[in-house]
């Protein structure tokens, strides 16, 4: 029994452009947050979207529905290209730490100021501060763990490690981010 | 348990999958270190937090994008994005909206110069003063009615007395017309016999009489 994606992905493959038109407007907003929440700038989540959705759509022939649902292997080709485009315009952090805290509110002049007024959210921004400041492993495992609310199980498939990876860097990640986040509002002196 | 350990399995801790025999010894770890107990209250309001992180919307000209580099097909609009596009927003348009002002302006400026009018106009529409307006109808079309038989009667009055007094003319004048045209015909001699015969009638009626 084939899901509702997947009769879609079929249809797409005979030619059917309103069922890639559904498939578009279906994944954009999920695909465009993720990649929002990887990169923390609106114009390269824009990018990756554009980038992302015209892979999934150039490989729909290779995907295959028993290998796992549609939702993943679209996620997996995004994810892959985000990392990609990190990997390009990002130095690779190593072990992030306490060390970062100083840094942090430079961090956050990089960000434009139209994305900033946009942000309404002190507290989303704050978490975001934070999560800038992991390293590229512990703070993926956060954002697709604790904010896309994924299973261990589909996030170690994603990643293609073993789920007992993925739990301790969900833990690590959980604990650094706790840890930098009450020495920095103790260095402001907030009540969050 | 040490602190080291704890961390270790804190994760664990929250999720409740943690064997029932480490549960116990975290538990007691908690109740003895302030620190950890600290930290465990501040990995809640991060899970929290992160679970309602916003989740933004996309412009609708991404999606737009994406179709036209991949099947070419512009996006079907939607009812909604059809009304907006050809009717909206060309009433939208900086000329409509200079309309728009400028009628508001006049109808504005009309209200406030005869508000008085439109005042009275108004009060007219009240119950009590529609009947008193009926009955002032009804009086002045009965007091014109009254008048117009009033007219009516003068004028028949007249009509009939110039037409007697025609009458009487006429009656007049053909009295005088008869008179000339039998007089020319039979000269005077009849009328003197007859003034004559009537007396001399009479004188021969009286004779015999
Ligand atoms: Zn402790």
């Amino acid at each position: 029994m084939l899901s509702s994606d997947e009769k879609l992905v079929e249809r797409c493959i005979q030619g059917d452009d309103t069922a890639w038109e559904q498939i578009v407007t279906s994944y954009t907003r999920r695909i465009y947050n993720l990649g929002y929440r990887y990169t923390n700038r609106r114009d390269e989540a824009e990018d990756l979207t554009q980038e992302i959705l015209i892979r999934v759509y150039q490989n729909l022939k290779s995907f295959r529905a028993d290998a796992g649902t549609f939702q993943n292997w679209i996620l997996k080709v995004g994810r892959n290209l985000i990392i990609d485009h990190y990997r390009q315009t990002r130095r690779f952090q190593q072990a992030a730490g306490t060390e970062e805290l100083e840094t942090m509110n430079l961090k956050d002049e990089k960000v434009p100021s139209p994305e900033r007024t946009v942000e309404r959210d002190e507290a989303a921004r704050f978490l975001r501060e934070g999560l800038e400041a992991l390293s590229p492993e512990l703070k993926e495992a956060i954002i697709l763990r604790d904010i896309e609310g994924m299973a261990y199980l589909e996030i170690a498939g994603l990643l293609g490690i073993p789920e007992g990876t993925v739990k301790s860097r969900i833990n690590r990640g959980r604990l650094e981010l706790a840890k930098l986040l009450s020495k920095r509002r103790a260095q402001l002196g907030w009540q969050m | 348990m040490k602190c080291p350990q704890f961390e270790e399995r804190l994760s664990e801790y929250m999720d409740r999958t943690l064997p029932a025999s480490e549960m116990g010894q975290v538990a007691e770890h908690l109740h003895e270190c302030a620190n950890c107990s600290a930290l465990l209250e501040e990995m809640r309001s991060i899970l929290l937090r992160c679970r309602s992180f916003p989740s933004y919307e996309p412009e609708i000209a991404l999606i737009e994008r994406v179709l036209l580099r991949t099947t070419g097909r512009p996006r079907t609009r939607t009812f909604r994005e059809l009304l907006d596009q050809y009717f909206l927003r060309p009433l939208l348009t900086p000329r409509f909206a200079a309309g728009a002002v400028l009628t508001l302006m006049f109808i504005g400026l009309t209200f406030g110069l005869f508000r008085d009018r439109i005042s009275s106009a108004t009060a007219l529409l009240s119950p009590r003063e529609l009947f008193s307006q009926m009955d002032r109808g009804a009086q002045a079309l009965y007091s014109r009615g009254l008048k117009v038989y009033d007219k009516k009667n003068e004028w028949q009055a007249q009509f009939t007395f110039i037409k007697n007094n025609m009458l009487n003319r006429l009656g007049l004048m053909i009295d005088q017309l008869d008179v000339p045209v039998e007089g020319k015909k039979k000269s005077g001699e009849p009328r003197q016999q007859q003034e004559k015969n009537p007396s001399g009638k009479s004188s021969l009626l009286l004779l015999p009489t």
